[in-house]
Formats: structure tokens, sequence, C-alpha cells
């Protein structure tokens, strides 16, 4: 009985082991214990990838490439950030180069619609606030569309409304990853707010017009 | 409800988060407030990717790919670990080369002792003598009128 309380007191404290000492085990070479940190902070790396990014394959590989170098610069990580953040800042970096590196013209993205865009504009201009909330929920290209709209943004704006909005990070957490001012945040996000109202009115009152034909 | 009250809660809405109650009260504020309406339905354009809650694609093969590739890595990895080793080396290589040329200064030191430079020079001077002594008093070496000493 003794026996089977230590078992599961061993198990229970292996399950729980800090990053810490997962971060220990790494550096000294056992690629398991990195393992086990990155299936632990996996979700929230995937999860901010796709908030940049609509393509899957894309996501992944960024994912793929935060933990990589998760892994080269360990050494330089410090205790007195949590592991979490430090890898939330490679992340926001890698996907920060990543827009910066594939930035199109807004023109060329919001223009062609296709059906089920339209459908879905329409949806939103005339369904109820619940009808529209339960349509999202299972419509794939609400998602594509909403990625093309913030594709319109500047690769800052962008950054700056995704982790204020969606990751509800604080102005200064932002500044300090991206090596901004606070101030730079502050306008960055108050343009993109703009900027993204008046792109979803154009859309909207486009899709009226088109209706209306 | 009033506007700034139902802007506060569009994404607790869109989210489902909001009491039943709360809820009725968002949707009727909405239906009387065209402003609220229009801001609404132009948060609901970007609220998929900025607001819902992303369900992360979980691939099981994705962890297996970052496993392989950080395995991939080892060798840098065990470069970095062989490091604090390397830098104890060179300390105690640096430590030991500090020890021979004190040891070396301490034997220079006891082998040559450096004295007073008054007593080298009173040292010097009883060397010269018995150099005049053993030839005999200076005298010119050849004279004109002695002609050059080869004839005779």
């Amino acid at each position: 009985m003794l026996g089977l309380a230590r078992t599961v007191e061993r198990r229970w404290s292996a399950a729980v082991k800090p990053d810490q000492e997962l971060i220990d085990e790494a550096l000294s070479g056992q690629v398991g214990a990195f393992a086990e940190l990155a299936s632990r902070h996996r979700g929230s790396v995937e999860r901010l990838c796709q908030r940049f990014f609509s393509d899957h394959e894309l996501a992944r590989d960024l994912v793929q490439e935060s933990f990589l170098k998760a892994f080269a610069g360990l050494k330089t990580y410090r205790a007195e950030m949590p592991f979490g953040a430090w890898l939330r800042a490679i992340v926001i970096n890698l996907c920060y180069d990543e827009l910066r590196r594939r930035r199109r013209k807004p023109e060329e993205l919001v223009g062609d619609f296709t059906e089920p865009e339209l459908d879905w504009m329409q949806l939103v201009n005339t369904a109820t606030p619940e009808e529209i909330v339960s349509a999202a929920e299972e419509k794939r290209h609400a998602h594509d569309l909403a990625h093309r709209l913030l594709d319109t943004l500047r690769p800052d704006d962008r950054m700056v409304l995704v982790l204020k909005d969606s990751e509800d990070m604080a102005v200064s957490e932002i500044a300090a990853a991206l090596g901004w001012s606070e101030a730079k945040v502050k306008i960055r996000a108050f343009r993109a707010r703009q900027l993204l109202r008046k792109q979803a009115e154009r859309i909207l009152s486009a899709e009226r017009r088109w209706a209306a034909r | 409800m009033n506007c700034f009250e139902a802007r506060r809660d569009f994404r607790a809405f869109w989210r489902r988060e909001l009491s039943a109650e709360r809820r009725e009260a968002f949707v009727a504020h909405l239906r009387e407030c065209s402003g609220c309406d229009g801001a609404f339905r132009n948060f609901a354009l970007t609220a998929p990717v900025l607001h819902s809650e992303v369900e992360p694609a979980g691939h099981r093969e994705d962890l297996a790919r970052v496993r392989e590739a950080v395995a991939a890595r080892r060798p840098a990895m065990a470069y970095r670990t062989s490091a604090p080793r390397r830098q104890w080396l060179s300390m105690s290589a640096a430590a030991a080369m500090v020890l021979i040329a004190g040891i070396m200064a301490a034997y220079l030191s006891i082998s040559e002792p450096v004295g007073n430079l008054n007593d080298v020079l009173s040292q010097s001077e009883p060397q010269v003598e018995p150099v005049v002594e053993l030839f005999g008093p200076v005298t010119p070496v050849a004279r004109v009128d002695q002609g050059n000493g080869f004839a005779e």
C-alpha cells in the first residue's frame, strides 16, 4: 500500500515538474525534457501563430521554428521571466518577421471575394447578432475573410492589434516584446482599430450595394 | 444598458460569456441603437480571428517533428554543455602558467643577485691594476727618431 502511494507520489511529482527543472535537464542534454516543455506550451504557441496566419502549414512551420529557436537559445533564458513569456516573445518576433516578409499591398487583398465570403458578408449585414455568432462558429470562410481584412493592415499595426485584443497583453508587455516605446504601441493600436473599422465599413457597404442591384 | 457598456460587452457576447439577462439587455440595446449595431457588425468581420477561442490543431506529428529537429541539433547542445568544462581547463592552464612564471622569477632572483651599483663599480677597479703590473709602465710604442723598431 505504502509502495503504491510512493509510486503515485513519484508519478505525480514527475507530472508536475516545474519548467525550470525541465530546462535544466534539457541543458544537460536530455532531449525528452525539452519535448515535454514543448508539449506543455505548444497550444499557446500554435494559437498565437494562427491569429497571424490563416495558412495552417505556415503556422505549423512557425510553431516548429519557434521551438527550435527556443532550444538553441535555451542557455540565454533567465528564470526571472516565466518560460511561457520568454517563449511568447520568440514567437512574436518570428511572426513579426514573417508578416513583414509577406507584406502585400492592401488593394491586392480586398477586392475579389469568393461566393461563400459574399454570403457571409450578407449574413453579417442582415442577420441578428445571435445568428451572426452562431454562423461564425461553423463557417470557415468567416475566418478566412477576417484574415484577409487583417492582411490589409501594416505588420506593425496588425501585430499590436492581435497582441492587445486577442492575447490581452498589456501595453508595457507589448512594448518590451517588440522593443518599442509604449507611446508607439498605443498609437499603432489606435491606428489599427481605425483602419480596420474603415475597411469593414467599406466591405459591408459594398456588399449592401451589390445586394441592392 | 448604455452604448459604452454594450461596446465593452462585444467580446463577451461573441464568446458567449454573458449571462442570459445581460445577453438580452445587449441584444435589446443593439436593436434600438443603430450606432452600436453597426459597430458590432464591423466587429463581427474580424472577430473570428481576433476574438474567437482558436482551437489549436494539435497535430501529434508536430511534436514529433520538433523532437526530431531538436535531437538533430544535439551536437550543438553537447558543445554548449562542454563549454563550462572547457572554461575550467583554460582557467587551470592560466593558473599553471602564472605559477611557473612565479617559480622562474624566484629562481632567477636567488641565482643572480643584483647588488648595489657602487659595489659593482668598486669591484671593477682592482681588476685593471694587475694588467698594468704585468706589462710594466706604459711607454710610447713607436717614435720617429727611434725608427720603426724593425731595422735593429
